[in-house]
């Protein structure tokens, strides 16, 4: 008679502390992102179904993947204990995979790991790079305003801004209301950190915390938002940034500038008379200007909007588009733009974010800058004179 | 990655002295001119009156111009062809001599007899007024003070980490720039460039007008100028004769094993500091090898035997 296997007491084990030398394991996790699909085999051509997507307990995210799960039941947001599930390594990232050896069950909220206590360690905002959560952080509110989304059927506030502390500062947005007001010190434990349009965003949910702090440490928002302006040659070092200050000299424009047709239903441009998502669509009729500033010791992009662009180019849309009917390149609204720009000192404020090409910053003001003269001359006659004695 | 290259702010005098050039490897790289004042330059920005276009060239095809841009240091040659309509167009329409700013690439023409000649290649003319042209000139003198600081600070302290220089503001690729003219260009008269500048802090203050627009030079002829002389260098000690040869060791032996037949000189600085030779002191060795003949840098970080 065979004698039964008794299965091996595996260890449950948080996220963060997923290593493929420990497997089997057992843990409870919330699913945050989930798709069902169906591998075909290689052998007989059969179909198996799975459902993957992310696991989080708080202390870290990692992927699953759930072999032959239940047909229904499985959705975003509910909580799951899994004893003996398999770990493995897969580009330096630890997953997890739910097998027919695996008993998986639904958990209670509660039974996840307790985030808001004194064992997570606590972060700069320099150091968080995304995707990274299992932190704490003591920042200060720059900045916050609410704004309403359509997610799927429901309409949902999101309230976004910026945090910042010694070391930086940080976009976020937080889906549940904590009552932030602009200028007070905060501690956040259990928000995660994404990439954003390139940039780290702070996420903060209903499983975040918020605690009010003294924060006197922490930097001044009008400080940081009206700081004076920096090299470029920082911001590109730093890759950009929430908050952006530089002034430089037009140089260039780079297309698309002047005139662009627009998607009426994104306001991403339409080539061709194709929106990159909606496909064929009629482009509505805008101005905008990406200019190169350039301060001497760097280059970026400005995207400019309409606003700015009629402003600092003297045109309106208006007269360009009666103009268009007489002269209808509207290639030479570049042009004329670029005439007008080129050599002007502006000085950009904004959020700036870096690709293979460099910052491009996203402003919130334009301003032309007039040069003092008198001043300019002072310092520099003081300062060659230095090496007369 | 491919970033854009920074418009760097120049004299024409700096320009003038300028005549060391980095060729890019692989295709579509950048090429440098290194100026003796720490700047790194494809791209410049200029500023001084603009004196009328010329045509030069035969070939009705292919049409190219020709202007002079005079500051308060001296002169540079602008010149804008069919690859670059838009500041052809703002060079041909010009009459009189005004001011203007000039946006472009630094090309380095070398005569047969190695005398350099340098121009700027426009990207962007804007003619302006004389105070935006003052604004400009302003940016111009600053940036290359602040440059002339950094060489003597490299000089005085030159293990000072580039971290340091970083925090203190200074641009990451300046470091490197100030690091390589130092080496280039090891007897350069800063201080008369210096006192050059006050004419163009004059003009920045207003006190002295807008430049006469020198004379454009007839197109057949180019003109010449020889590098800076030279100061002829003390006679080696038999100590740094010693250090020479330590130095020149080290290079063979890595030149031999070498894919490329050259000594990588990251490798090399390494090696030499394991035998007592640091960093100044290994750059000071260089620096006389190369003025002697005796080593060459066809490529920049890459050595070998004359």
């Amino acid at each position: 008679m065979a004698v039964r296997e008794t299965p091996p007491v595996v260890p449950e084990v948080r996220l963060k502390d997923l290593a493929p030398a420990v497997s089997p394991v057992e843990l409870v996790a919330r699913i945050v992102m989930c798709e069902r699909r169906e591998v075909t085999r290689r052998s007989d051509g059969s179909r198996r179904p799975l459902v993957s997507g992310l696991l989080s307990d708080g202390t870290a995210s990692v992927r699953f993947t759930w072999w032959d799960p239940p047909r229904e039941g499985i959705e975003r947001g509910m909580v799951v204990r899994a004893v003996g599930a398999e770990v493995r390594e897969f580009r330096g990232r630890p997953e997890v995979t739910f097998s027919w050896r695996t008993r998986i069950g639904p958990a209670s909220p509660a039974e996840l790991p307790r985030i808001d206590g004194d064992d997570i360690p606590f972060r700069t905002v320099r150091e968080l790079a995304p995707p990274v959560e299992g932190f704490r952080l003591e920042v200060r509110v720059v900045r916050v305003t609410p704004r309403s989304v359509t997610v799927g059927e429901e309409r949902r506030v999101v309230h976004e801004g910026i945090v910042a502390d010694r070391t930086g500062a940080l976009a976020f947005s937080s889906w549940s209301d904590f009552g932030l007001v602009s200028g007070e010190a905060i501690r956040i434990a259990g928000g995660y950190v994404r990439g954003f349009r390139g940039r780290p965003q702070l996420v903060l949910d209903e499983r975040a915390s918020v605690l009010r702090i003294e924060g006197t440490d922490l930097p001044d928002p009008a400080e940081l938002l009206r700081s004076a302006p920096r090299s470029i040659a920082r911001v590109e070092d730093d890759g950009g940034g929430e908050a952006v200050a530089v002034e430089g000299l037009v140089v260039g424009l780079l297309p698309p500038s002047g005139l662009v047709y627009r998607c009426p239903t994104c306001q991403r441009s339409v080539k061709n008379g194709l929106c990159r998502i909606h496909g064929q669509v009629e482009g509505q009729l805008d101005l905008r200007a990406r200019i190169v500033l350039d301060d001497g010791t760097g280059a970026l992009t400005v995207n400019a909007g309409r606003a700015d662009t009629e402003r600092l180019g003297g045109v309106t849309l208006e007269e360009v588009r009666r103009r268009l009917r007489e002269q209808p390149d509207p290639s030479l609204i570049e042009e004329e733009l670029l005439e007008r720009l080129l050599g002007c000192r502006l000085r950009v404020r904004g959020s700036g974010s870096r690709d293979d090409f460099g910052v491009t910053i996203t402003p919130e003001s334009i301003e032309r800058v007039e040069v003092d003269l008198e001043a300019t001359a002072e310092e520099l006659t003081a300062r060659l004179g230095e090496d007369r004695a | 990655m491919t970033l854009r290259e920074p418009a760097w702010r120049v004299t024409s005098r700096e320009l003038e002295g300028s005549l060391e050039e980095e060729k890019g490897e692989g295709e579509r790289a950048a090429s440098y001119l290194l100026s003796p004042f720490g700047a790194r330059m494809n791209r410049v920005l200029v500023t001084g009156t603009l004196s009328p276009a010329e045509p030069i060239g035969r070939d009705e095809s292919q049409p190219f111009w020709r202007a002079r841009l005079t500051d308060p240091t001296g002169a540079v040659a602008v010149t804008a062809g069919s690859f670059q309509p838009r500041a052809m167009s703002q060079l041909r329409s010009s009459t009189a001599p005004r001011p203007a700013i000039v946006v472009g690439k630094v090309h380095l023409y070398r005569g047969r007899d190695g005398v350099g000649y340098v121009s700027v290649r426009a990207e962007g003319v804007r003619f302006v007024s004389e105070n935006e042209e003052r604004g400009v000139l302003g940016d111009i003198v600053r940036q290359t003070l602040d440059r002339l600081d950094l060489l003597e600070r490299l000089e005085k302290e030159p293990a000072v980490p580039e971290e340091e220089l970083v925090r203190e503001g200074v641009p990451r690729a300046w470091v490197r720039s100030a690091r390589d003219a130092l080496r280039r260009y090891p007897h350069v008269d800063r201080a008369a460039f210096r006192k050059e500048l006050r004419s163009a802090v004059r003009r920045v203050a207003g006190d002295s007008g807008p430049v006469a627009a020198s004379v454009a030079p007839p197109p057949t002829v180019t003109v010449t100028r020889a590098p800076p002389p030279r100061a002829p260098p003390p006679p080696p000690t038999p100590a740094e004769r010693q250090e020479e040869s330590v130095f020149l060791d080290q290079l063979d032996e890595i030149a031999e094993v070498s894919a490329d037949g050259y000594a990588d000189l990251k490798e090399l600085l390494s090696r030499v500091a394991v035998r007592g030779l640091v960093s100044d002191r290994a750059e000071a060795v260089l620096n006389r090898l190369e003025e002697e003949g005796v080593v060459e840098e066809p490529i920049v970080g890459k050595l070998r035997r004359a």
